[in-house]
């Protein structure tokens, strides 16, 4: 007779043995599998030793045990050398933590066979959890057929999960191709130094995990002096919000009253506002005005590529906004990122991490031009990108001023990003430059607000040492949008002596 | 023709320690781990003894150990080989003569061996 299985017909699931390699996790979700084993392979100079050590390291630092094997690879000294450049490598775990032996000459004299032996003992000697294997190839050379070298990977399987320790084999690989072996492993995992034009960026790539819904695709990482720093790709990372979506009808001031007024209140709490304009047109203020508002409650976020924290001090001195309280009381951070030699998902990922870490809940991120000169030449991503960012934004409940610049300095025509708008701002609020009688003056205008009933009248502003000074209307002629405005005859005098006084 | 053992399992290291003590005139035994270290000396009677600390099967704790343990071979002069300092290596190793750090300049090896040899010192560190 069938019975339903009970719970205690099912195995409990498998324990991970996480790298402690920040995001590589993220990627393994959670890390490998206890007792399994995994083929690292990848090109030299791809990161694969510093991988593997710096797994090694941060096992043993939780007070586990480990053993790296080397075979046709650099010398210990040399690895060391270069390993303790990089804060995770610690001399006092080596050797009772972690031990280094070389099986070349075993593996040359006993074979195969002499080596799994070696292995065996090894981990067993020093109770390894965890065994790093330099130099796979050395051991497929080493064997007199494919189906010797199958012998050996299944052989190796089998020990290590009998001694519940997870194995790493590092190799360089041959060519592109998939081997036998791969389909007989846990997982294999490839590294790549790919070339975007002149630059030159690392990735890491899973092609195959048992048991885990990894993130899948290619994931920039860096070699620092914190070893391997895994960023990973925010479209695979963000795919699903971190959070169910919120809805809000609290209004967010935006730090200038006259346009609080146009918008209802100020911006609906948690939606993404593009803020489009000339050069100079004032976006980086505004954004200046929005973030003047922060609070313990409110905490603010300035994510900038262009401008210095120390520049954006004194530009915001310079309107009237006072930012150095609210940075020594903690309720605003300044984050530059200059857009050289950056990767797209390091900004990403550090983006996320500074909201989440203090709660933000007012972001400004200046300079949407900044994601697009970095992603130049995968300019495929930077709209997936955007929108995965958005909608966990979206999640967290942040108001979001994206400032993005329009190509034509003076006059009607509208360049603006060439990503799509509407997947990421559900508000739009354009600063714009006119021309009336040989002078500049600038224009403010809200094309869209969420949901929200607001005033799409265009209103003349200036930016003053008082900050942001809106005008009641700006009374054009229908010109005024094909960037020729007439002053109507009947103009709003009030409005222009307002803004306007004699002598300015 | 003073003899040297060098133990140690990097077979690079074991090759340049090989050619560069022939080349100055000493004979050399080789092994690349303590287990085959000790069954050398169970032949052999070299003059020093070059050991790495971390080898498989037997690693140069382990082979230090057994040697100082051995009435027969606690004399022959231990010149530890390692990546590491010498303050982790001191806590672990007990008996040996001089201590070489990874990686070393011939002129090093040579002058250490010389300095022992010439001492015959078998205890504290040189």
């Amino acid at each position: 007779m069938a019975t339903n299985p009970t719970d205690a017909d099912w195995q409990a699931p498998l324990e991970r043995v996480p790298t402690g390699i920040p995001g590589l996790d993220i990627v393994l979700h959670g890390g490998f599998l206890k007792a399994g084993i995994y083929i690292v392979r990848g090109q030299p100079g791809t990161g694969k030793t510093i991988l593997g050590n710096q797994f090694c390291f941060n096992h043993v630092a939780t007070g586990h045990r480990a053993v790296y094997v080397t075979l046709l690879a650099e010398t210990h000294d040399r690895m060391m050398q270069h390993m303790q450049v990089m804060s995770f490598f610690d001399p006092t775990r080596i050797p009772d933590g972690l031990y280094y032996v070389n099986g070349f000459r075993v593996l040359e004299e006993d074979g195969l066979k002499g080596f799994i032996n070696l292995l065996r003992h090894e981990i067993r000697a020093h109770e390894a959890t965890l065994v790093v294997l330099d130099g796979l190839i050395a051991t497929e050379e080493s064997s007199q057929s494919q189906r010797d070298f199958k012998k050996f990977i299944h052989e190796l399987q089998a020990h290590i999960a009998i001694e519940g320790c997870t194995a790493l084999l590092l190799t360089n690989g041959r060519g592109n191709t998939y081997h036998p072996e791969h389909t007989m492993v846990d997982g294999l995992i490839e590294l790549h130094d790919v070339l975007f034009g002149t630059q030159a960026e690392r990735e890491i790539e899973v092609h195959k995990l048992r048991g885990t819904d990894e993130l899948r695709g290619r994931h920039s990482f860096r070699i620092t002096n914190r070893g391997i720093v895994v960023y990973p790709r925010i479209e695979a990372l963000l795919a699903r919000p971190s959070s169910d979506d919120q809805w809000s009808d609290e209004r967010c001031a935006t730090g200038v009253d006259q346009l609080d007024k146009m918008i209802s209140g100020g911006i609906p709490r948690g939606t993404t506002t593009l803020v489009l304009g000339a050069s100079g047109s004032g976006k980086t203020s505004l954004g200046l005005h929005f973030l003047s508002q922060s609070s313990a409650e409110d905490p603010g976020l300035f994510f900038g590529f262009y401008e210095t924290p120390l520049r954006l001090r004194v530009k915001a001195a310079g309107i009237g906004i006072a930012l150095d309280g609210v940075i020594e009381q903690d309720h605003l951070e300044i984050l530059w990122h200059p857009p050289t030699e950056d990767i797209l998902d390091a900004l990403g990922n550090r983006l996320v991490e500074a909201v989440r870490r203090r709660r933000v809940k007012r972001l400004v991120i200046d300079g949407l031009l900044g994601f697009q000169e970095i992603a130049a030449d995968r300019p495929h991503r930077i709209g997936r990108f955007l929108t995965a960012l958005a909608n966990e934004l979206r999640a967290l409940n942040v108001t979001t001023f994206y400032t993005a610049e329009t190509r034509n300095l003076i006059g009607g025509a509208i360049e603006g990003p060439t990503i799509g708008l509407s997947t990421i701002a559900e508000n739009l609020v354009l600063l714009r430059y006119v021309e009336i009688r040989s002078q500049l003056r600038r224009l403010i205008s809200v094309v869209k607000m969420r949901d929200s009933d607001f005033d799409p009248s265009l209103r003349e502003f200036r930016i003053t040492a008082a900050g942001f000074e809106l005008a009641q209307t700006f009374h054009s002629a229908e010109a005024i949008l094909s960037g020729f405005p007439q002053l109507a005859p009947e103009g709003p005098a009030a409005d222009q002596a307002a803004l306007h006084p004699p002598g300015q | 023709m003073p003899t040297v053992l060098v133990v140690d399992d990097e077979f690079g290291i074991v090759d340049v320690l090989e050619t560069i003590l022939i080349d100055e005139g000493y004979r050399v035994l080789t092994a690349c781990n303590g287990k085959q270290g000790l069954e050398s000396l169970a032949t052999e009677r070299p003059d020093v003894v070059l050991l790495d600390l971390m080898m498989p099967i037997l690693g140069g704790v382990e082979m230090l150990a057994a040697m100082m343990a051995e009435p027969a071979y606690r004399h022959i002069p231990v010149i530890m080989i390692s990546s590491l300092g010498e303050n982790v290596l001191a806590k672990k190793c007990i008996g040996y003569v001089a201590y070489l750090r990874k990686p070393f300049r011939a002129t090093a090896v040579l002058s250490t061996i010389d300095r022992v040899l010439g001492g015959r010192a078998n205890t504290g560190i040189l």
